[in-house]
């Protein structure tokens, strides 16, 4: 057998590297896509389908009825306007609360201005479910539970938000802003003029993720709302599951499909800015 | 116009002392270069007169008015930054304009500056395109199209030059002393580098760890340095600066040296020897150790029009009495004007005559 050289030896273990490398990414990528796929497969399958063993990986009777049932037994509109007006206005206040506060922090020196920091910081870790009784209680107080601000008040500000801004703030040059003071620009100018335009991938990130974060809220509106006309459109998928005897995987996945479309599209819009504003970026 | 004076200005950072009691007058039209070291506080005064890093106290006048409490933008004042802070969001024309709008412009007004301003700096064709399209040499003019722009009464510049290559830095250095001489407008300018400094100042104002060392004209502060520092940070390569056995010292410039083969009649004349040459074109620099007299196994540099010694080769340093320079022990220069009996002593110490 005629031995090979040392480039066709280098060639070979590149091509194995590589192969490795996708046979690698493949996996993974099936991992993350398989639940995903089952979900809209199995959306479009006859109830009885979805009860077959050994289960089957495409419809045999493609169907929309999981569809048609989601409409009908569900006023999925109604739920679907008060999800967007909840993440809508939390989405308008975050920004302009978020926005100020990751400047000041960013390129302000003031006095317990790292204390503020480690306070903004610790609401960042502590989750939901250690607080949601004492608020729960001050909005009775306050007499709101019968209205939509009880999902909108708690997350106006997001401390991740101003953490990612302040971030990308620290970035951006500290002349830049003295040029603008020189130029006879205020404080706020300077901020909504340069600040927010310089990081537009950023501001397209924090929104995104607010997005997501309030578009599949659960836990908070479940037991920050008992009106029905008041639920999410999370919430009412939920309630898919005990419409009729057993589970109607049908219909369940319809509704999880419609529930997560918008995200879908949402991303694969943005992804690119996303990725920006993840990655480190050198200002020149 | 744009006369600036500095009242007791002192500027601490922490417990770091930058600025000291300092006092500086600055003539209106006059180019103004802050020169010195990295760290010896020129950028510091130049942020205090701008507004943008206030001194901790003292008084700031422009143009007769205290202005220590005005806001930058209300100063009068123009700056081109180090790395030209141009705003990346905005088009060249954005820039331009920025500071006008910001100060309530007319429309009209403003279109026919920006037309001006553009034409005068070569940025006409330019005015539509985003900062990241344009070259190092192009971004510096948009820095200085937005200072220009504003019609200041003082310009304030951070090392513009610093981040351009060599040829350009040159070329850019002739079109400020221009722009200079066209707009004779106070220029109060910042660099390290000495020859920049020489060739484009009216005055230079030196230096060193927050205090000011001397403030002259180019010639004067070649010429007649006031102390050590001074006389060493002006010239390339610095003057030599050799110790005496009263205590002080005694300095010459290479370029003033006389080397020759053999003896003559000068003032100062030790023998030495040629550790290096270094052919610089016209001129010839040698590293030359002394292996006469007094400051044997010291070393000076001499440059000298006559490249014909070589390593090895010894040789005479002579120097004329007019070229000497003396410091006191505290690096203070002892004039023959004004300390006739401390500088007497000094040449009789050179000459030996005196321990």
């Amino acid at each position: 057998m005629a031995r090979l050289t040392r480039k066709q030896k280098r060639a070979v273990k590149r091509a194995a590297g590589n192969t490795v490398n996708l046979i690698f990414k493949l996996f993974v990528s099936v991992l993350f896509l398989f639940p995903f796929y089952w979900m809209v497969t199995t959306s479009f399958k006859p109830y009885l389908e979805t009860l077959k063993f050994p289960p089957t990986l495409w419809p045999q009777d493609f169907t929309f009825e999981g569809y048609v049932h989601v409409f009908q037994e569900l006023d999925i509109l109604s739920y679907i306007k008060n999800t967007l007006i909840v993440t809508g206005t939390v989405i308008v206040i975050q920004f302009f609360v978020n926005v100020p506060a990751a400047y000041a922090f960013a390129k302000w020196k003031f006095k317990g201005q790292g204390l503020m920091w480690g306070i903004v910081m610790t609401g960042f870790m502590i989750p939901g479910q250690l607080t949601f009784m004492t608020v729960y209680f001050m909005f009775a107080d306050w007499g709101i539970l019968k209205t939509l601000w009880p999902q909108i008040i708690p997350t106006c500000a997001s401390a991740f938000s101003i953490f990612l801004l302040r971030q990308n703030f620290k970035q951006i040059p500290e002349e830049l802003v003295e040029s603008a003071k020189l130029d006879g620009s205020s404080e706020w100018k300077i901020l909504w003029r340069l600040m927010v335009p310089m990081s537009k991938a950023t501001m397209v990130t924090t929104i995104l993720f607010s997005f997501i974060n309030h578009w599949n809220a659960y836990f908070w509106p479940l037991v920050m709302t008992r009106d029905e006309d008041l639920k999410p459109i999370t919430l009412a998928i939920e309630r898919l599951k005990n419409l009729e005897q057993g589970l109607n995987y049908t219909d369940i996945m319809a509704g999880n499909v419609i529930l997560v479309l918008p995200l879908v599209i949402l991303f694969l819009l943005a992804s690119k800015k996303i990725i920006q504003a993840m990655a480190y970026r050198g200002m020149k | 116009m744009g006369e600036i004076i500095l009242k007791n200005i002192n500027k601490t950072f922490g417990n770091t002392k930058v600025l000291e009691d300092l006092n500086l007058k600055i003539n209106d039209g006059e180019f103004a270069v802050l020169v010195g070291a990295s760290g010896c506080g020129k950028t510091t005064l130049l942020r205090i007169i701008a507004g943008i890093g206030p001194a901790t106290s003292g008084e700031l006048f422009i143009d007769g008015e205290e202005v220590s409490d005005l806001a930058p933008g209300k100063r009068n004042i123009a700056m081109v930054f180090q790395n030209y802070a141009i705003y990346p969001n905005m088009t060249v024309k954005g820039n331009i304009e920025f500071g006008l709008k910001n100060n309530h412009v007319p429309k009209a007004e403003r279109e026919r500056l920006i037309a001006e301003v553009a034409e005068s700096v070569g940025l006409t064709e330019y005015l539509k395109r985003k900062p990241n399209a344009l070259s190092g040499g192009q971004r510096q003019r948009v820095a200085l199209a937005r200072a220009m722009v504003k019609n200041p009464k003082v310009f304030l510049m951070d090392e513009p030059l610093s981040n351009l290559d060599a040829k350009l830095r040159v070329a850019m250095r002739s079109e400020l002393i221009e722009l200079h001489n066209k707009l004779k407008t106070t220029f109060v300018y910042v660099t390290h580098d000495q020859v920049e400094a020489m060739s484009m100042a009216d005055t230079i104002i030196l230096m060193n760890k927050g205090v000011i060392q001397q403030q002259a004209s180019p010639e004067v502060i070649y010429d007649d340095p006031n102390n050590v520092f001074t006389a060493q940070f002006i010239g390339t390569p610095s003057m030599n600066i050799l110790p005496l056995k009263n205590g002080s010292f005694v300095g010459y410039r290479p370029e003033k040296v006389g080397l020759t083969p053999e003896e003559t009649e000068a003032f100062y004349k030790v023998r030495g020897r040629i550790i290096t040459r270094e052919m610089l074109g016209s001129e010839t620099l040698y590293k030359v150790q002394i292996i006469s007299g007094e400051h044997q196994n010291e070393t000076v540099m001499v440059k000298s029009l006559d490249s014909g010694f070589q390593e090895g080769q010894d040789a005479w340093v002579q120097v004329a009495l007019k070229h000497l320079y003396f410091f006191d022990g505290k690096e203070q220069r002892i004039r023959e004007a004004d300390r006739a009996e401390d500088y007497g002593a000094c040449v009789r110490c050179l000459k030996g005559e005196e321990a």
